[in-house]
């Protein structure tokens, strides 16, 4: 019994527990280092989020994980077994959306979904249900090569769901959508999470992050640069909010004059105050002629995300700067 | 469905769908039936005294069936890479060897139903082609001749990128063979040097068995011959195939 109660605190069989245990994997290509020491796990039943600038080494660590590379070092864990070589047990248990290229030739929706569906041995049913799930029964008996380009992101979606897997890897799947069909995936997405379905998420829309991720990681020139829920992330990274104002209220100056204001600058045709102690300023700038025009603008993941993402780029450049500011 | 049943379904319903391609397979060889067929209309080939249709019926016949089977499974491997339906199947517990057996058995199929109207067709007056008794025989060796280049078209699929270098490649491989092997021009014409070299071509072999069966221009030892050299090819280019697979360009 008491057994039984401590195994769940033990981290090393959380470890065994998790769908995705990645530690300390690296890949070079050539000169270029892919992933260099990448440490990540994704609970089961967890939406965990995967952002980073092209080029950061998603797509590696994602191939990493569905087992289509072998990591130069580190160890890779997926529903507690190794993912390389080909896993052909494993395989029917992961769900991966295909390019929007890789259909069958000259086949009806259902054809194609039909073929996928016997290559990963699932049942016939299992055809109709998923066009379903993917809003794409009507065009059930439209050519693979006449769908449009949304539709086929959907056929592509539905590739990977259409054995019903436990994990799923998403890869932006909603670039090519409408808005409207970008939210009918979202209620797609939630029903396949409360279905307990583990989902590895990769975006370029932070928004939709934000909205759907439990957990996302950034990753930045191959090294994960943060790790956590989107709030956490954004609440963690201290970033400010900001405050903007028509400009003819005060100067620049002026403004970084108030108590509690971190930074003052015109963009966007606006004064922008960045604060973290925003009801502090607001009452401020109330006492120093009301707040009409005053507009409030809190931190976002995407706020977090460019923080993160550009420091990597100017991390020379800032090197110099705090090196002068020291002299 | 088993995961070959389907892959064989949807290359089949491909297959149909794609009627100019289709057509062309059949109507490929049966051109150079009908242009060989009429420069050489009635006459013999000096050095046997057998007519000439006896040597190129079976030759522009084993040809035009190598020629589909190289092009058909080079075009499909490199096209389901490209576009990463290789790399879909990759992901499923589907083996490479079912993939491959549901290309094989269609390929096949295909290479059958051109030798059938090949042969319908040069069997007509214009032609003139006389079968041998041993004819059935044919149907053997025709199975062993398409596997055999089918495993050349694997190696090609497989190294080749876009489908320029396919044809170019395949081209490359398949048109001097069909010289050297005395598809087009009956081998007894050639230097004897030249008929030596041809030993090393598959298609020589494939030729000669496909010539022995069908018009009796050999013994049946010939035929044996002929299969036995296409099984042996078949090991190499299968395992050099085997090798050389890529299941992404990307990797």
């Amino acid at each position: 019994m008491t057994e039984t109660e401590t195994v769940p605190a033990d981290p090393g069989n959380r470890a065994a527990d998790a769908a995705i245990h990645v530690e300390e994997v690296s890949k070079r290509y050539g000169t270029r280092q892919a992933l260099d020491g990448v440490s990540l796990q994704v609970g089961r039943g967890e939406f965990f989020g995967l952002l980073g600038p092209n080029g950061a080494g998603k797509t590696t660590l994602v191939e990493i994980m569905e087992g289509l590379r072998q990591t130069d070092s580190g160890t890779v864990s997926v529903l507690g077994t190794a993912p390389w070589p080909r896993n052909v047990a494993l395989l029917p248990r992961l769900g991966v959306q295909t390019q929007s290229s890789a259909f069958f030739v000259r086949q009806k929706a259902h054809e194609h979904l039909a073929t996928v569906a016997a290559l990963y041995g699932a049942d016939r049913g299992a055809v109709d249900r998923t066009l379903q799930t993917v809003a794409l029964v009507d065009q059930r008996d439209t050519r693979v090569e006449n769908l449009s380009g949304g539709q086929r992101q959907r056929l592509a979606i539905a590739s990977a769901l259409v054995h019903e897997p436990e994990l799923i890897f998403l890869d932006e799947p909603t670039a090519a959508l409408d808005p409207q069909a970008r939210r009918d995936l979202w209620d797609v997405l939630h029903g396949l999470k409360e279905a307990g379905r583990t989902i590895v998420y990769t975006t370029h829309h932070l928004d939709e992050a934000e909205a759907l991720c439990d957990r996302v990681a950034i990753l930045v020139e191959g090294r994960i640069a943060a790790l956590d829920s989107p709030r956490g992330l954004v609440g963690a990274a201290g970033a400010a909010t900001s405050l903007l104002l028509p400009p003819e209220r005060m100067t620049v100056a002026e403004a970084e004059a108030i108590p509690g204001v971190d930074r003052a600058v015109l963009r966007g045709g606006s004064l922008v105050l960045e604060t973290q102690v925003s009801g502090k300023v607001l009452s401020a700038l109330d006492a120093l002629g009301g707040l009409d025009g005053v507009q409030t603008r809190t931190a976002t993941l995407e706020d977090v995300y460019l923080r993160l993402t550009s420091d990597a780029g100017h991390r020379t450049t800032q090197n110099t700067e705090n090196t002068e500011n020291q002299a | 469905m088993s995961a070959y049943g389907a892959l064989t379904a949807a290359g089949y319903r491909a297959q149909v769908r794609d009627a100019a391609t289709l057509f062309f397979t059949f109507a490929f060889p049966l051109v150079f039936l009908v242009v060989f067929g009429l420069i050489f209309s009635g006459q013999e080939v000096e050095e046997t005294g057998r007519p000439y249709i006896s040597y190129i019926a079976p030759g522009v016949m084993s040809w035009g069936v190598g020629n589909a089977a190289v092009f058909g499974i080079a075009f499909t491997l490199m096209q389901w890479r490209r576009d990463d339906l290789l790399r879909l199947i990759r992901m499923t517990p589907t083996s490479l060897p079912t993939v491959l057996a549901s290309r094989y058995v269609l390929a096949l199929a295909v290479g059958v139903v051109q030798a059938v109207v090949f042969i319908a067709v040069a069997l007509l007056p214009l032609f003139g082609l006389e079968l041998d008794s041993r004819w059935p025989l044919a149907l053997p060796v025709l199975l062993l001749g398409i596997t055999a280049f089918l495993s050349i078209g694997v190696i090609i699929g497989s190294y080749a990128d876009t489908p320029e270098a396919v044809a170019a490649i395949a081209n490359f491989l398949m048109v001097p063979m069909a010289f050297l092997s005395g598809s087009f021009l009956p081998l007894d014409m050639m230097p004897s040097w030249l008929q030596t070299v041809s030993r090393v071509l598959p298609l020589r072999y494939f030729n000669d068995a496909v010539s022995a069966s069908l018009t009796g221009s050999g013994s049946l030892g010939d035929i044996a011959v002929g299969c036995g050299a296409l099984i042996g090819f078949t090991v190499v280019f299968a395992a050099i195939g085997l090798k050389t697979f890529r299941w992404s360009n990307r990797t």
